[in-house]
This record gives C-alpha cells, sequence and structure tokens, in this order.
C-alpha cells in the first residue's frame, strides 16, 4: 500500500533519509521508533507529500507520490493525518473543524457531514464537546478530536507523528485507546512513537531508525526481546530502564 | 483667543474638504486593503516568480515617499487631483497593509498550513478558510494604524488640488491671512475622523482578544 524504494532525502548538504526501503501493506500497523533526528518524522511526512523525496520512488497505493501529474490533494484525502500538537482549527468549533474539509473536499452537504462528525466524535468519545472550541479542551481531548478530524474523511491510511508527546502523561491512555481500536478494526497506519507498551501491543512490525538508516525490521516480539542491531539494544536499553 | 469667525464664515467650506476627505480615505482604506492582501498573498505564495513581483512591489513603493506617488500619479494620468490622490494613497498604503499582513499570516503557526493541506485542502482553500481567519486578529492593530495614516495622509491631496481638508485649509488661510486658526481647526476635523478610527480599533482588538 506504501512502498519505499531506495529513498534518499537531503537538506542541502545533510541526509535526512538513506537508502530507504519499506513496504507496508493494507491493515498493517507499523510503529517507527529511534532516537530524535533519526529521520522518524521525516519519513511519515514524505507518505503524504509534507516533505519531498531526493532521489528513489514512493508509491501510495500504486500512485507516485512525487511525481509532477499526481494530484495531491486527491492522494491526501485518502491519508489522515495526526500531528504531536494536534493543530486544530483554533477559530473553529469542535464540529466545524471537523467538517471543514468533507464539505470543502468531498462536497457533503452541511447536514451529511454534521452526522458523520458526530459519529466520529462518539467514537472518539467526546461528542459532548462538539460545539466548544478547541482552547477549551484538554490536550488528550483535542488530539481526540484531531483524529476525528481525520477518519472523517474515511481514510485508508492514517499517519501518526508522536501522537502523544504533547500530553500530560495522564492523558495519554485516552488517545492510546483510540488509536488500539482504530488497529483492531483493521486500519492502516503508521506511527511514530515513543510509547513503547503501545508499540509491543498493538504493532505488526517495528521499524527500528538511526540517522537517516532503517536498521532493524522486525515484529514487536522479536525487536524488545532479541533485538539484532547493538544501536538497536542501546536505544532500547535507554528507553526502557529509566 | 482662537477666532471662531474663521469656522463659522468658512463653515461650508471647510464640510466640503470634509467630506472629500472622508471619502478619499475611505475609497483608498478600500482599495489599499484588497490591494494589499493580494501582495501579501502573492508574497508568500508557493511559486518563487510570484514572490518576487510582490516583494518588488513592497519594497519598490515603500522607499518612495509618498508625496512624490501622489505628484506621479498626477502627472501620469489625466484624472483630476482627487482620484490621483485616491490612486496615489492606495498604491502607496498597500504596501504597508501587504507587509502588516503578511507577518500576520506568518505568525500561524506553519502546522496549521499543513494539518489543512493534509486533510485534502487545495492551498487556496487552506489559506482562505484556515490562516486568513486567523491572521486578521493579529493584523487587527498594525492594520488599524495603517488606516489612521491613510487619514492623515490623505492631506497630500492638497498638493494636487484635491478639494481636501487641507486644500481648504489653504484656500482659508490664503484668502482671509488668519494661517494659524485656520490650521488649528484643519487640525481639529482630521482629530474627528482619526480619533473615533483610534478607539474602534482598539475596541476591535478587545473583543478579538476575548474569543481566544
Amino acid at each position: 500500500m506504501i512502498e519505499f524504494k531506495q529513498v534518499n532525502k537531503f537538506y542541502g548538504d545533510f541526509q535526512v533519509l538513506k537508502d530507504i526501503n519499506l513496504k507496508i501493506n493494507k491493515g498493517e500497523v507499523v510503529v517507527v521508533v529511534g532516537p530524535s533526528g533519526s529521520g522518524k518524522s521525516t519519513l511519515l511526512r514524505c507518505m503524504n507529500h509534507l516533505e519531498t523525496i531526493s532521489e528513489g520512488t514512493l508509491t501510495v497505493n500504486g500512485v507516485s507520490v512525487g511525481d509532477k501529474k499526481t494530484d495531491i490533494n486527491k492522494l491526501r484525502r485518502n491519508i489522515g493525518m495526526i500531528f504531536q500538537h494536534f493543530y486544530l482549527y483554533p477559530h473553529k468549533k469542535v464540529l466545524e473543524n471537523i467538517t471543514l474539509a468533507p464539505m470543502k473536499v468531498l462536497g457533503q452537504s452541511v447536514k451529511e457531514a454534521k452526522e458523520t462528525a458526530m459519529y466520529y466524535l462518539e467514537k472518539v468519545g467526546i461528542s459532548d464537546k462538539a460545539e466548544s472550541y478547541p482552547s477549551q479542551l484538554s490536550g488528550g481531548q483535542q488530539q481526540r478530536v484531531a483524529i476525528a478530524r481525520g477518519l472523517v474523511m474515511k481514510p485508508e491510511i492514517m499517519l501518526f507523528d508522536e501522537p502523544t508527546s504533547a500530553l500530560d502523561p495522564e492523558m495519554i491512555g485516552e488517545v492510546l485507546d483510540v488509536m488500539k481500536a482504530l488497529a483492531k478494526e483493521g486500519m492502516t497506519m503508521v506511527v511514530v512513537t515513543h510509547e513503547m507498551g503501545f508499540a509491543k501491543e498493538v504493532a505488526d512490525r517495528i521499524v527500528f531508525m538511526d540517522e537517516g538508516r532503517i536498521l532493524e525490521e522486525a515484529v514487536p516480539a522479536e525487536f524488545f526481546e532479541n533485538p539484532r542491531e547493538e544501536r538497536a539494544r542501546l536505544f532500547l536499553s535507554r528507553i526502557l530502564n529509566h | 483667543m482662537l477666532d471662531f469667525s474663521i469656522l463659522t464664515d468658512n463653515m461650508d467650506a471647510f464640510l466640503e474638504g470634509f467630506k472629500v476627505t472622508l471619502i478619499a480615505s475611505f475609497i483608498a482604506l478600500i482599495c489599499s486593503f484588497i490591494l494589499g492582501t493580494l501582495i501579501a498573498v502573492m508574497r508568500i505564495a508557493p511559486f518563487k516568480p510570484i514572490n518576487w513581483i510582490g516583494t518588488t512591489y513592497v519594497e519598490f513603493i515603500r522607499n518612495i515617499p509618498v508625496l512624490v506617488i501622489v505628484f506621479f500619479t498626477y502627472l501620469a494620468g489625466n484624472f483630476g487631483g482627487m482620484a490621483a490622490g485616491i490612486i496615489g494613497l492606495t498604491v502607496y498604503t498597500a504596501a504597508f497593509i501587504a507587509e502588516a499582513i503578511r507577518a500576520g499570516i506568518m505568525s500561524v503557526p506553519r502546522g496549521q498550513m499543513e494539518a489543512a493541506r493534509s486533510s485534502g485542502l487545495t492551498y487556496g482553500q487552506a489559506m482562505r478558510m484556515v490562516i486568513l481567519p486567523q491572521a486578521v486578529k493579529i493584523v487587527i492593530p498594525p492594520l488599524g494604524n495603517q488606516f489612521i495614516n491613510l487619514v492623515k495622509n490623505s492631506s497630500l491631496l492638497a498638493v494636487v488640488a484635491g478639494g481636501d481638508l487641507m486644500y481648504q485649509g489653504d484656500l482659508i488661510s490664503a484668502s482671509t491671512f488668519v494661517t494659524f486658526d485656520t490650521y488649528i481647526f484643519v487640525g481639529l476635523f482630521y482629530l474627528i475622523l482619526t480619533i473615533p478610527l483610534s478607539f474602534g480599533v482598539g475596541y476591535l482588538e478587545k473583543r478579538l482578544a476575548r474569543s481566544n
């Protein structure tokens, strides 16, 4: 469903992604881990063309992402993206945040968009906040609204860029629960996170990155019990023993 | 003591000038806001040649005295003092408004555009529905200042016989030789325009701050 072939990316002289080869299948939950600055977020952001690749090919649903002929807006409809800092629209109510894209991009009527929005708000457990402004919500609630805003487009792929890193510890659980439920329903998910518990429990596959390279790909049991790479071992010992 | 007969004897002229200043300022305000927004969007559009056009406009116009611009529009065309003045003021003020609006747009977090684009909105839609409404709040105070400057700068219409308040003042002082008092009244008329504008901006600022 998503396929990187020999992808490289440079910022000037600095190479952020090195020889990336990665295939993500439909319905798979792939968790990308690694130290900060290892290129995890960049890898994720290439998938919906928020970043451009410098070399190689990247296809999503068989469509070449970097290609000039590709209708990027059409491709993006099918890929939901969740950010570390939520990025809800502060001037719009929760409900308006969620209905904007369905109405403007999919051409849904107000009524239809509102109904779908309420369905997904209920799903993430905050339908009572539909008429609130984002600033009136806690971080965890805002992130759940952001997830509803992504889901309402009925995407086939959801990308999560450190979705819990900006949250108070006590709110991390509520967001992870929503993500777990999504994974169970068979959503194709790519998640950049430091939540190793989530990775262990939900991931079909762990991708470990360091210095722009994918160093290891393994199922969680294998990765956490017996990482092949020395760098991964070091990373895990640091992140798990504190 | 202020000679009030200057005011009462020439009330018609003062009011005529006041009206022209009001109309000229208002038209230039609307036009420079539209032109300024357009140039601001050009300056940040994701397309280099369009950026250059916007940047060139701002740097070129901002660094020429407004008096020179008004003379130029007066001499370049044949549409009379008032119209030439309005065009000159619009061209000049738009450069400053563009900068204020650009600063406002730039202060909206980058992630807002990314979130909007990620959901499939086009650049134009994201700009219109997500970025600009947020930028407006940030832009109101500097924009208000530009509008007040615009009203004051409209006194330049006088040099191209624009028929505005300053121009009428010039005529009155020339015919009565009571220069000092005349210009005091001219100044007071300007205050009638600018003080409410100033308070209005302050009020809007407070209201918008509350809605956050």
